[in-house]
């Protein structure tokens, strides 16, 4: 079978990709799916030991992540909605009230 | 004429450089690290029905796991408090009175459209 | 039944009750808290005649009451009591006078219509408890405490009167003068705990036998040899000593200390505190025994002191200003007999004169009641016919100072000075120096006694007031007659040249302090140090010679003032001195150049000193707080409020972790 390394290379890749986008958008709803793709990468983690160690908790748990991230994904957008309330905009930059 | 969307490049993706380090770094201990021996899955082991009992607690399934079923209450009830805290945060308030997002079934608007209608008959 | 002794603290403890009460009740008590003191000095004197009495069976009492340090291997501070004979004496005497003083205090204070009265006899509770506190104590720093509580007493008694000018400033100078003595005194306590671990005065363990013992083994300290650190230490405490006794160069602020109630002046700068430096030095004779360099410069100090302060009482005007100086020059006797060897001498002069000059005291007050507060002598005269108890009993007082026989200082004065004779021929030169001055004072003393006595009693009213004083009551009369009496007669307790010429046994204050259980406390011990270790000799002289030369002297200087002064119109000869009046009326300008130190010298010092603390240390504080908040002020610029900072901030965090637990733990090898 595939060396697990390579999984874990790819969910590396992949959550690398979410935290560049995290570092560099202004946009939130961009924002909110670079954290969709770190988690994504987690789970790939989870399922790829999953399957070397022919354990399914691996994947029940994913399962879980998944739902999770659903969760977060409702409740975040509710927040951009306040956020594009107050602010007028949707950027993150331009929110920066709570500083020095 | 129309313009194409641009690719924004800059100097805001410069802390972007920072994920870039955490790649190599991961990477690196990725590459150099040792695992054991890999075990993998039987070729016909029923695998989804394993995912099943193990969430539920029942110890029927073929593969081995742990037992989720606290985890999956915990997690129904996460989910029922993300609906409402959704929909709490985009209710709309004008003095008190809520103007959009409306929970009734449409019985707040319809009454309104019906006073109107009384009026405009008084009126005539 | 206990014994005196189980009830000794309450000497010191009744006085101090008196205080309190008169401090927090004493406008509701029917005289302003007088008669509580008075019982409470009452109290303390009988309780005192009973110490007397054991002690004179043979008792002595050396004991810790309360320890307040507990040291273990290294010192202990402790207060306790050390009754031996020396302490009983002087408890009768403070106590005795003390409770003259109270009861003189009602003709004076209450009588006269002063306001404040629950606050001076607060003060004077205060004082007495304080003074019997370092009567009794039986260790240096206890007696220490309670000699700057008796200088806080004196400070807030003379500054009663503190709503005029003169009286807080002369308060400020008293406290300041002796203040300046004590530090060099403190220094000195520290020394004898650094050296010998204990400051006890007696016992096995005190510091007089340790040093004798070192001095024996030859036992460097700090460098020195034994002799000349003692010297050192006892020359430090002497500096409390000077202060406090008024001596030459720190006696600037007894004639400034006047400006308080004449009984207080009685009390505090004639009997008592001012008693205090020198009952110090007998306390400790066993260590300045050691030392014939400080007990040189003791003498000498005396010695100086007593024929400059007789010079500069000569031309004052005001009586209790002659007293005062009259006071710093029998001081400076006392310390001549210390310096001298004549630990009984001084003693008994310690005794004389403590009465006969709060006698003095105490009749100048009667004069002052009945001048209606004018001290001036030039505006008195006349006053013996109209004041006959006050004038016989000053009369007594006068004769007892100026040393004319039988009256008591004349024995006291005459020892003191027949000690200094001796010892100096026995091969003493510098005590020669101290003797020929205090020789040259009983002259100057007997002139300026007489011309007080004459100026103020004798010739015709030179003023209105002097026409028809103001009568004084049986309050004022009283301590005066009980004081008179004793200064004619408490001479006979020591008469050498008497028991020389007849052989009858009268030296009985010589037996008093002779022997004892302590004896390292006796004169006979401190006799063998000062053979021993000071080297100190006597020459034949026959006592009674000396005694004549004294008297002879006394005698012209009381003739001179007779003739100057006993007429019933004098003039102010002293203008006939000239310049030399002007140096003596300005007390050889001391005053003057103290306050040109203080300005010139110690002031600059204190602002370097100021500067180096504004600058160096609040600097170094103030740089910390400054740099504390210039730091702040440039790392709060992180929290720029844009997320997107915050998580490169986390990430780059993240990295530089992993690095380093990654090299730690050898995940790169």
């Amino acid at each position: 079978m595939v060396p697990v390394q390579w999984y874990l290379l790819l969910a590396a890749a992949v959550f690398c990709i979410g935290l560049f986008g995290i570092l560099t958008r202004q946009n939130a709803l961009l924002f909110l799916m670079s954290v969709e793709l770190m988690l994504n990468a987690a789970n790939i983690n989870l399922v790829a030991f999953s399957a070397y160690w022919g354990n399914v908790t691996g994947q029940t748990f994913s399962l879980f992540t998944m739902a999770l991230a659903a969760a977060e994904v409702a409740v975040g957008i509710g927040i951009i909605l306040v956020l594009y309330r107050n602010f007028d905009d949707v950027d993150v930059t331009t929110a920066a009230e709570m500083r020095w | 004429m129309t313009t194409k969307p641009e690719l924004r490049t800059g100097s805001h993706l410069l802390p972007g450089l920072a994920a870039v380090a955490l790649f190599v770094v991961i990477a690196t201990v990725i590459l150099r690290a040792s695992f054991g021996d890999p075990q993998g899955f039987a070729a016909d082991a029923p695998i989804t029905a394993s995912i099943g009992y193990a969430m539920f607690d029942l110890e029927m399934g073929a593969v081995p796991g742990e037992s989720f079923l606290v985890a999956f209450e915990i997690i129904d009830a996460v989910l029922v408090a993300a609906l409402v805290a959704a929909v709490l945060l985009a209710r709309r308030e004008q003095d008190g009175e809520v103007v959009a997002l409306l929970t009734d079934g449409g019985r707040e608007v319809r009454d309104r459209l019906r006073e109107s209608e009384d009026t405009e008959e008084g009126e005539r | 039944m206990a014994g005196a002794f189980d009830y000794a603290p309450a000497i010191v403890l009744l006085p101090f009750l008196s205080f309190l009460v008169s401090l927090a009740g004493g406008k509701y008590l029917p005289k302003g808290g007088a008669f509580g003191g008075i019982a409470a000095t009452a109290g303390s004197l009988v309780l005192s005649a009973w110490v007397f009495l054991t002690v004179s069976a043979g008792n002595v009492y050396n004991e810790t009451l309360y320890t307040w340090v507990a040291g273990g291997e290294a010192t202990t501070l402790a207060f306790g009591l050390l009754l031996d004979p020396l302490a009983a004496m002087m408890l009768l005497i403070v106590c005795l006078v003390s409770l003259l003083v109270h009861v003189f205090s009602l003709g004076y204070m209450n009588d006269e219509g002063e306001t404040g009265l629950p606050r001076y006899y607060a003060g004077l509770g205060l004082f007495t408890a304080s003074m019997l506190g370092f009567v009794v104590a039986d260790n240096l720093l206890m007696a220490f405490m309670f000699f700057e509580l008796v200088g806080l007493c004196s400070y807030l008694l003379i500054g009663f009167w503190f709503r005029e000018e003169g009286p807080p400033s002369a308060a400020k100078k008293a406290f300041l003068v002796t203040r300046f003595g004590d530090y060099f005194f403190l220094v000195g306590v520290v020394a004898i705990f650094a050296t010998f671990g204990t400051a006890q005065f007696a016992g096995e363990g005190s510091f007089p036998v340790l040093a004798e013992e070192a001095l024996n083994a030859g036992t460097t300290y700090f460098g020195f040899a034994p002799q000349t650190w003692f010297t050192i230490v006892g020359l430090l405490i002497l500096g409390g000593v000077i202060g406090k006794s008024a001596q030459f160069p720190l006696h600037t602020w007894l004639p400034d200390a006047m400006e308080g109630p004449t009984p207080v002046s009685a009390l505090i700068h004639a009997a008592t505190m001012v008693a205090a430096g020198v009952y110090l030095v007998a306390r400790m004779y066993g260590f300045y025994a050691l030392s014939p360099t400080a007990l040189g410069i003791i003498a000498l100090v005396g010695g100086f002191t007593a024929l400059v302060a007789a010079t500069m009482g000569v031309v004052k005007r005001e009586i209790k200003q002659v007293l005062a100086y009259s006071t710093i020059s029998q001081y400076g006797y006392m310390m001549l007999g210390l310096g001298a060897g004549g630990y009984v001498a001084a003693t008994f002069h310690l005794l004389t004169h403590a009465f006969f000059k709060a006698l003095l005291f105490l009749g100048a007050g009667a004069v002052i009641i009945a001048m209606h507060h004018d001290e001036d002598m030039w505006n008195m005269g006349g006053l013996k016919n109209k004041m006959p108890v006050t004038y016989y009993t000053f009369l007594s007082g006068s004769l007892a100072l100026a040393g004319i026989v039988p009256f008591a200082g004349f024995w006291s004065k005459d020892e003191v000075l027949y000690e200094a004779l001796v010892h100096g021929l026995g091969g003493s030169p510098l005590l020669l120096a101290g003797y020929a001055m205090g020789l040259v004072a009983v002259f100057f003393t007997g002139f300026y006694t007489f011309r007080m006595v004459f100026l103020t009693f004798h010739g015709e009213p030179r003023s209105d007031v002097a026409r028809d004083p103001h009568g004084v009551r049986w309050n004022v009369k009283g301590p005066l007659v009980v004081l008179g009496v004793l200064a004619a007669t408490v001479g006979f307790v020591n008469m050498v040249p008497v028991q020389e010429l007849t052989g009858i046994h009268l030296e009985y204050l010589h037996d008093w302090l002779a022997h004892g259980e302590i004896s390292a406390l006796t004169s006979e011990h401190y006799g063998e140090l000062l053979h021993d270790y000071a080297h100190y000799t006597s020459a034949d002289v026959a006592s009674y010679v000396a005694g004549a030369m004294s008297l002879a002297l006394a005698l012209a200087g009381a003739g001179a003032a007779h003739v100057l002064y006993n007429v019933s119109d004098p003039d102010e000869h002293t203008e006939k001195l000239g310049a030399v009046k002007t140096l003596w009326y300005n007390n050889y300008y001391q005053d003057e150049y103290q306050v040109w130190l203080a300005e010139s010298v110690v002031l600059p010092i204190s602002r370097v000193a100021d500067k180096f603390d504004q600058g160096v240390v609040d600097g170094v504080v103030n740089g910390v707080s400054s740099v504390s908040l210039f730091a702040g002020s440039r790392i709060r610029r992180v929290q720029t409020g844009v997320v997107t900072n915050y998580a490169v901030l986390l990430t780059l965090g993240l990295t530089a972790l992993l690095v380093v637990f990654g090299l730690v733990g050898g995940w790169f090898a």
